[in-house]
C-alpha cells in the first residue's frame, strides 16, 4: 500500500513470505533483512556486509533477486518474498541444494543462501545458462571459502538436474 | 595398555576402507543449505539486550572526558559502559609479546582508529546505535605514527604509555655460520620487499551473546568462536575468574581463517551484561566494525632479504630482515605470525644456514592478528622472488634451479636450519607432476611468441611448505611458552549400535564432522549415517583446541581413532568373557569380533554394545560396562625451543608447486591469470574432495592477496578501506579455473599418514602469481616488489622502466 | 550498521510527491529511487534525512517508449528492465552495454536509470553515456516541468542542477545518426565495481573521415566529462591511429584535478582516461566502418 503521508513509528505491512501471509507493524528504518530475521525469525537469510556488496542476504522479491539489506521492509508491502526457507519443499531438497551438496559447492555455508537465491532467478530467466551467464550471476556474491570453482560446478549440475526434471 | 593408532589406511580394521580416502556427501550440508544450522546471530535469549560500540575516530588522542548521560536517558537503553568499567572489572588483554595489551575499552588514551571508547546495551541494535550518537567524548589529538621505521626512532610519538619504546622485539636469530656462507658465496643477491596489510574477512563477522551473573560470577558466552577452549581461558584471565567459571558455547560459524577476532567486543558485552545484572547481551560485529577494527588484519611487512649462492648454483645461505608493523598492541597475537616462519624458514630447499633479523614494531594502527597461513605466505613470497632473481641472473630455468636445491626425497625426516623437522616429502615428483600438467615447455614456447609481439606474458613457478599440526613451541621467540596442543573426542556406542561422537569444536567449513563420520564408519563397519557428531560446550567437552594451524584434521583423526581403539579393546575383553577365551584371541575386522580358530563364533559391535549396556551383570566387575571411550591426541616428540628458537614444532610439512601464466596489460597494469596449475602433496588424503575444496578456496585467497586485498592507511594512520567497496574481496571473475594434481607421500608421524592441509595454497599462490608477474615484466628490466600488485603499481613500474629505456636510447 | 530513524512516505502520484516536497524542508527530505546507493548511506548513517520519500510507488515513471526522436525512459525504470529491453538493445546498444556494466544483477534489479542520473556519482556509467548520446533529462516541480540537456545536468561530485523541490521524471535519448559507431570501456579493479576510469564515444565515418565525434570519460574528474576541443580535433580528420593517439593525449591533458584515492592516483587516472579514449575511438571507428560497408 502506498502511504500518501509521512509516517513515523509503526507502518503496517502485509507481505507473503514463502507462501505464507504475514502482517506486521514495522519501524520505517527497518530493512528487509532485519525484518525477515528479527520479526519473522526466518534466519536462513544471513547478513554479510549491510551495504550491498557481498550478496549474502539475497532474497527474491516478486521473483527478482534483491539485496535484502538494501531494501526497506515497508517496500515489500503487497509483494511476494522467497527466502532460503522456501526452497526445500515437502521434506525434499531443491535441486539447487542437491547440486551444492554433490559438487561441494559450500564449506562454511554462511554465504550459500545468497548464491542459491540469485541462481533461482537465473534459472527462471534462463533454464540453460552458458558459463558466462552463470558467472555474471555468481559474480554478484562473495564467498570466502570455496574459491568459486565448486560453485560454478554446482550451478551447472543444478541446471542439468532441473533440465532433466523439465523434460 | 598403550593405544596403537593406525598409521596408514591398511591398519584400519576393515578389509578395504569404504569411506576414508574418498569424498562423500558432507554431513554438515543439509542443515547449512536449509538454514537450519544456528549461527550466533540467529540465537535469541530471553531478556536479551543488544550492544553497540562507540569507536575512536582518532588514531592517537588523549581522552579528557566521556559524557554518557544523554545516552543513558534514551528510551530503550539499559546500560552504558566506559573505560572506567573496563578498569574496574577487567585486566588489560594478555598479549604477545607480554605487556603490550590494553583494556577492552580505552581509558586515558586511544591508540588507533576504531578503538572502543564506550558501549551501550539497549533493546535493539538500532536503539543502541542511536544511543552512541548521544555519547560525548572529548579528545585531545596527539601526533600519530603510521610508519614503523619512524616509530622505531627515539623521537617518535610513543604508542603505549606503559612502554618506553615502540619496539616490541628486536632480535637476530642465527642458525649456523651465515657470515661464512655469505663471505664464500659465488653470488649474493639482495632485495627489499613490501607486503601490505590484508586480512581474513570471513563472510560472517564475529558475534557473541554474553551472560555474566554478578552474583555467582558465572560467565557464559555463546559465540562464533574458532577456538572455544583458548577463548574461555582468555576471558578467565581478563576477568580474573577461575577457569571453571567460564563456559563457552561455540556456534557454527561462517568461516574464520584465523581472523574471527572479537575478543574486545566480547569482553565489552561481558561488562555490559554484568552491569545489567547478568541479562544476556548480544554483540554482532558489523562489516564496518570488522574492516575498521576487527580480527585478522595481518602481515604489514617490510623485508630486506639476501641469498648466497655457490658456484654450482646451490643456495648456501639465507638472510631475512623483517620489520613487522604489528599495530598498536600485541593483543591479537600478530607476533605469532612473525615467529611461525621458523617452522619452514628455508622452504623446500637444502639451504644449510640462515638468519632472521626480526623487529616487531608498534604503530597507531589496528593490532595485527592471525590470518590463514599465520605468517609464512609473505615469507615464501620473498624467498621465491629471491630464487627467481638468482635463477634469472644465472640464466637458469626457475623450475630446474629450484629442483637442484630441493631436499632430496631420501633425506626425510629432514631437520632445517631453523630447527624444525620435516616429516616426509618428494618435491621433485610434485614438480614433475605440475610441469607435465601445465605442459610447461609449451607455456614457455607460447611466451616466446607473445614476447615477440611485445606482449607482457609471464610464467611463474613457485613452491612452498605448509607447516601442519602446529605446536606452541613454534612461537617461543615471541613469548609463547610450552608445548602440546591436545584434541579430544568421546565415542559412544548406543544400545542399538549407533555411534555418537562428542567433540569440542563447532562447524567452521572444513568438513571435520564428515571426516569423523568417515573414520568411525570404516572403523566399526558402519555407514556414515550410523554416526552422529555432537558438539559440547567447554565445560563438558573433552580437551579441544579446535581448528587452527592446519591441525584439526590430523588431530581429530588421532582422537577419534584412539577412542575407537579404546572401545575395541574394551569390547574385546567383553567378547573374550562371553566366548570364554582371552582378549588376545579375539580379533576385530569389518565390524565383527571373532574368536581365533573358532569359525562361526562372532559378535557385531551392536551386539557387544547391547550386552554391555543391558547385561553388565554378566561382566566381571573390573570391566567398565560403557561402550564409550575418550581419547585425547597430542602430537608426539615435540621439543622445547632452544635459545635461538629452534624446536621440533609443526608435525607435518606439506608441499605444493604452482605454475601460473599471466598477461599484464601494459597500458592499464591490469593482470589476467590465464592458466593456473598446481600439484600438491599433503600426505594421505582422508577426504580428497575436502582437500580440493580447501585448496581451491586458498588459491583464491592467495590471488586476493597478490592482486586485490589491502588495508590502506594514510600517513596519519587513518584507515581508508572501511567498506567492501574499498577492501576488495575476490569474486568469481578473479578466480581462474584450477587444474590440480595430487601426490601422496604419507607422513610417518601421523594417524593414517595425513598431513595438515587446511591453510594450504595461500602459502604458494601469492609467490607464484608474483613470480609470473615478474617473469612478464623481466624484458622491461623491472620487477614488482610490493604486494598486492595493484594495477596502478604495475603501470607505474612499466612507465618508469620505459622512460629509463628511452633515456638510455637517447644517450647513445 | 543500522539506519538512524526517519519518517517514510511513498506517494502513488507525482503530484503527491510534489505536495510532500512542498510541505517539508527539502534539505530534510531524501528521495529514494531504487535505493541501491542511498540504502548503504542510510545504513552507515552517512545520510540521515528526517523523511525518506520513496518514489517506488509512483505510477507512470517506469516505462521505455519509442518516439519519433528516439527513446524515452522513465526515471524509475530499473536497469534490469533496460537490460531486458529489445528496443534499447536495437536503438541504443551503447546504452544497453553501459547498463550491463553496472554492478551485478541484484543491484540492477532495484537500481533505476533516474536514480543513477540523479546520484551523479563521478564514477558512474550512465552520466557519461548521457553526455555522448546528448540525452535530455526532464524534471518536474510545483513550478512546472523543464528539460535539461545532459551537458548542464551534471554539476560536480554527487551534485546535479536539480533544485531541492524538483524530481527527475524521464530521460530522453535522441536517435543516433545512421551508421554511427559507438564504444564503451572501463577499467575497474573487479568486474561489476565502480570504474576507476571509463570512456565512451560515438563517431561517424565518411570516406574514412571522422564525423561528429563525441567523447566522454567517467571516474576521472568530479563528474562525467565531455571533451569538445578533443572532439573538434578529431572531426574532419581521418580516424587513423596517429590522430586518435593525439586526441587521446589531448583528453588526458584536459582532465582537471583528477580524483585521487587508495586505488588510483590522479596521474594514473589521467593516464587511463587517455588510454581508454584511444580504445573507444578505435572500437567506435571499427563499428562505424562496418556500418558503412554494411549499408
Amino acid at each position: 500500500m502506498a502511504s500518501e503521508q509521512p509516517q513515523q513509528g509503526g507502518i503496517r505491512l502485509k507481505v507473503r513470505v514463502n507462501g505464507e501471509q504475514h502482517e506486521s507493524v514495522v519501524d520505517p528504518r527497518m530493512n528487509l533483512a532485519d525484518y525477515l530475521r528479527e520479526e519473522l525469525r526466518l534466519t536462513a537469510t544471513h547478513v554479510g556486509c549491510e551495504h550491498g556488496v557481498c550478496g549474502i542476504c539475497n532474497v527474491l522479491v516478486d521473483g527478482q533477486t534483491v539485496r535484502s539489506c538494501l531494501m526497506l521492509a515497508v517496500q515489500v508491502d503487497g509483494k511476494e518474498v522467497l527466502t532460503v526457507e522456501g526452497l526445500a519443499e515437502g521434506g525434499k531438497l531443491h535441486p539447487i541444494q542437491e547440486a551444492f551438496i554433490e559438487e561441494h559447492g559450500l564449506q562454511c555455508g554462511f554465504c550459500t543462501g545468497g548464491f542459491m537465491m540469485a541462481i533461482c532467478e537465473l534459472f527462471d530467466r534462463n533454464p540453460s545458462p552458458s558459463e558466462e551467464e552463470i558467472k555474471e550471476v555468481v559474480g554478484g556474491q562473495i564467498c570466502r571459502c570455496t574459491g568459486y570453482n565448486a560453485i560454478l560446478r554446482s550451478v551447472q549440475n543444478a541446471a542439468a538436474k532441473m533440465g532433466a526434471s523439465r523434460s | 595398555m598403550a593405544i596403537e593408532i593406525p598409521k596408514n589406511l591398511d591398519e584400519l580394521p576393515t578389509t578395504r576402507p569404504r569411506y576414508v580416502g574418498r569424498g562423500i556427501r558432507r554431513v554438515e550440508d543439509v542443515g547449512l543449505l536449509t538454514g537450519r544450522v544456528e549461527f550466533v546471530d540467529d540465537v535469541v535469549l530471553p531478556r536479551m539486550l543488544h550492544c553497540a560500540i562507540l569507536r575512536s575516530p582518532f588514531p592517537h588522542a588523549r581522552i579528557t572526558g566521556v559524557d554518557t548521560q544523554a545516552a543513558e536517558a534514551l528510551e530503550g537503553v539499559a546500560a552504558v559502559v566506559t573505560g572506567e568499567d573496563a578498569r574496574r572489572w577487567s585486566l588489560p588483554a594478555q598479549s604477545s609479546p607480554e605487556g603490550w595489551g590494553t583494556h577492552c575499552i580505552a581509558g586515558d588514551k586511544v591508540h588507533y582508529v576504531g578503538e572502543p571508547v564506550a558501549a551501550v546495551a539497549a533493546s535493539s541494535r538500532r536503539v543502541a546505535e542511536d544511543a552512541l550518537e548521544l555519547i560525548e567524548v572529548d579528545y585531545e589529538p596527539l601526533e600519530p605514527v603510521a610508519d614503523p621505521f619512524k616509530a622505531m626512532k627515539p623521537e617518535s610519538p610513543q604508542v603505549l604509555d606503559a612502554q618506553e619504546t615502540n619496539v616490541m622485539l628486536d632480535r637476530v636469530f642465527t642458525w649456523g655460520d651465515v657470515d661464512g656462507a655469505f663471505a664464500e658465496a659465488a653470488h649474493v643477491f639482495q632485495e627489499k620487499f613490501r607486503w601490505n596489510r590484508l586480512g581474513a574477512n570471513p563472510t560472517e563477522t564475529f558475534g557473541c551473546i554474553s551472560e555474566w551473573d554478578p552474583m555467582s560470577l558465572d560467565l557464559t558466552i555463546h559465540g562464533s568462536i574458532q577456538s572455544p577452549g583458548m577463548f574461555g581461558l582468555g576471558r578467565a584471565a581478563t576477568f580474573s575468574l577461575p577457569s571453571n567459571k567460564v563456559n563457552i558455547i561455540s556456534h557454527a560459524h561462517g568461516g574464520s581463517f584465523g581472523g574471527k577476532g572479537g575478543t574486545r567486543g566480547c569482553d565489552i558485552s561481558c561488562l555490559l551484561s554484568r552491569k545489567v545484572d547478568g541479562r544476556p547481551v548480544k554483540w554482532i560485529e558489523d562489516r564496518g566494525e570488522y574492516l575498521l577494527s576487527g580480527g585478522g588484519q595481518a602481515w604489514d611487512r617490510h623485508y630486506e632479504v639476501a641469498l648466497a649462492v655457490d658456484a654450482q648454483g646451490i643456495v648456501s645461505g639465507l638472510k631475512v630482515g623483517l620489520v613487522d608493523d604489528l599495530g598498536a598492541t600485541g593483543e591479537a597475537y600478530g607476533a605469532i605470525s612473525a615467529a611461525k616462519p621458523l617452522a619452514a624458514f628455508t622452504g623446500p630447499y637444502t639451504i644449510p644456514v640462515a638468519q632472521y633479523d626480526l623487529k616487531l614494531v608498534a604503530t597507531n594502527k589496528l593490532p595485527c592478528g592471525p590470518y590463514r597461513g599465520m605468517g609464512p605466505p609473505p615469507h615464501f613470497f620473498v624467498l621465491e622472488q629471491m630464487m627467481d632473481i638468482a635463477a634469472r641472473s644465472l640464466g637458469e630455468d626457475p623450475a630446474e634451479f629450484r629442483r637442484k636445491n630441493f631436499i632430496p626425497a631420501d633425506q626425510f625426516p629432514y631437520t632445517i636450519a631453523s630447527g624444525n623437522e620435516y616429516d616426509s616429502g618428494n618435491y621433485g615428483e610434485v614438480l614433475d607432476q605440475v610441469l607435465a600438467l601445465s605442459d610447461y615447455s609449451a607455456l614457455r614456447a607460447a611466451q616466446v611468441e607473445a614476447r615477440a609481439e611485445g606482449r607482457l606474458v609471464g610464467v611463474g613457478v613457485a613452491n612452498a611448505i605448509e607447516p601442519g599440526v602446529f605446536d606452541w613451541n613454534a612461537y617461543a621467540i615471541v613469548g609463547m611458552p610450552g608445548t602440546g596442543v591436545p584434541e579430544g573426542a568421546t565415542v559412544n556406542i548406543d544400545i542399538l549400535g549407533n555411534a555418537t561422537v562428542r567433540v569440542g569444536f563447532s562447524l567452521e567449513g572444513q568438513g571435520q564432522y564428515t571426516l569423523v563420520c568417515q573414520l568411525v564408519a570404516d572403523y566399526f563397519g558402519y555407514e556414515p549415517e550410523n554416526v552422529r557428531v555432537v558438539q559440547l560446550d567447554t565445560q563438558s567437552a573433552p580437551p579441544s583446541f579446535g581448528p587452527g594451524g592446519s591441525r584439526l584434521g590430523v588431530a581429530i583423526t588421532g582422537a577419534v581413532l584412539g577412542a575407537c581403539e579404546r572401545i575395541r579393546e574394551k569390547m574385546a575383553r567383553v567378547v573374550a568373557v562371553l566366548m570364554q577365551s582371552e582378549p588376545e584371541n579375539i580379533e576385530f575386522m569389518d565390524g565383527k569380533f571373532t574368536l581365533k580358530g573358532a569359525p562361526g563364533a562372532e559378535m557385531t559391535v551392536a551386539e557387544v554394545a547391547g550386552t554391555m549396556l543391558a547385561r553388565s551383570d554378566l561382566l566381571p566387575p573390573d570391566i567398565d560396562p560403557r561402550p564409550e571411550a575418550t581419547h585425547v591426541w597430542t602430537a608426539a616428540g615435540r621439543t622445547p625451543a632452544d635459545e635461538e628458537g629452534r624446536a621440533k614444532s609443526y608435525l607435518t610439512a606439506a608441499h605444493a608447486v604452482h605454475i601460473v601464466q599471466v598477461e599484464i596489460d601494459p597500458e592499464t597494469g591490469m593482470v589476467e591469470i590465464q592458466r593456473y596449475c598446481l600439484a600438491d602433496d599433503c600426505g594421505t588424503r582422508l577426504n580428497p574432495d575436502t582437500v580440493e575444496g580447501q585448496t581451491e578456496g586458498s588459491v583464491v585467497q592467495g590471488i586476493g592477496a597478490a592482486l586485490l586485498e589491502e588495508y590502506v592507511y594514510d600517513e596519519d594512520a587513518q584507515p581508508l578501506t572501511t567498506s567492501f567497496m574499498d577492501y576488495l574481496m575476490p569474486t568469481v571473475f578473479d578466480a581462474p579455473k584450477l587444474e590440480m594434481v595430487a601426490v601422496e607421500t604419507p607422513s610417518p608421524f601421523t594417524p593414517l599418514g595425513a598431513k595438515g592441509c587446511g591453510e594450504g595454497a595461500i602459502h604458494t599462490t601469492p609467490a607464484a602469481v608474483m613470480c609470473a608477474i615478474n617473469d612478464a615484466l623481466a624484458p622491461l628490466g623491472t620487477s614488482a616488489r610490493e604486494v598486492p600488485a595493484a594495477p596502478m603499481r604495475l603501470w607505474k613500474l612499466i612507465k618508469e622502466a620505459r622512460e629509463r629505456a628511452s633515456d638510455e636510447n637517447n644517450n647513445y | 550498521m543500522k539506519s538512524a530513524p526517519f519518517e517514510y512516505v511513498a506517494p502513488s502520484t507525482i503530484s503527491g510527491v510534489l505536495e510532500i516536497l512542498g510541505q517539508n524542508d527539502p534539505d530534510e527530505v531524501k528521495l529514494m529511487a531504487g535505493g541501491q546507493s542511498l540504502m548503504p548511506l542510510l545504513n552507515m548513517r552517512l545520510s540521515r534525512p528526517a523523511l525518506v520519500l520513496d518514489l517506488g510507488r509512483v505510477a507512470d515513471l517506469d516505462f521505455i517508449r519509442e518516439t519519433d526522436q528516439g527513446v524515452v525512459i522513465g526515471a524509475m525504470t530499473t536497469k534490469r528492465a533496460v537490460e531486458d529491453s529489445e528496443l534499447i538493445l536495437r536503438e541504443h546498444p551503447l546504452f544497453w552495454e553501459s547498463t550491463v556494466a553496472i554492478g551485478h544483477p541484484p543491484i540492477r534489479n532495484r537500481g533505476t536509470v533516474g536514480g543513477s542520473m540523479a546520484q551523479a556519482d563521478p564514477a558512474s556509467e550512465y552520466p557519461a553515456v548521457a553526455l555522448v548520446l546528448e540525452a535530455e533529462l526532464v524534471a518536474v516541480s510545483a513550478r512546472g516541468e523543464r528539460t535539461i540537456p545532459a551537458d548542464d545536468f551534471f554539476v560536480t561530485y554527487l551534485t546535479t542542477c536539480l533544485e531541492p523541490d524538483e524530481v527527475l521524471t524521464e530521460i530522453r535519448i535522441p536517435r543516433l545518426a545512421p551508421r554511427t559507431g559507438w564504444a564503451f570501456q572501463e577499467v575497474a579493479r573487479r568486474h561489476g565495481d565502480f570504474a576507476i576510469v571509463g570512456a565512451t564515444a560515438t563517431l561517424g565515418l565518411e570516406a574514412g573521415v571522422a564525423v561528429e565525434p563525441r567523447i566522454a570519460v567517467f571516474g576521472a574528474g568530479d563528474r562525467a566529462l565531455r571533451f569538445p576541443s578533443a572532439e573538434s580535433l578529431l572531426a574532419g580528420q581521418p580516424a587513423t591511429d596517429e590522430v586518435i593517439d593525439e586526441v587521446a593525449a589531448q583528453v588526458a591533458a584536459a582532465v582537471e584535478d583528477p580524483l585521487d584515492d587508495a586505488h588510483a592516483s590522479a596521474d594514473y587516472r589521467r593516464h587511463l582516461a587517455g588510454v581508454l579514449v584511444g580504445r573507444v575511438l578505435r572500437e567506435a571507428a571499427v563499428r562505424a566502418a562496418e556500418a558503412s560497408t554494411g549499408a
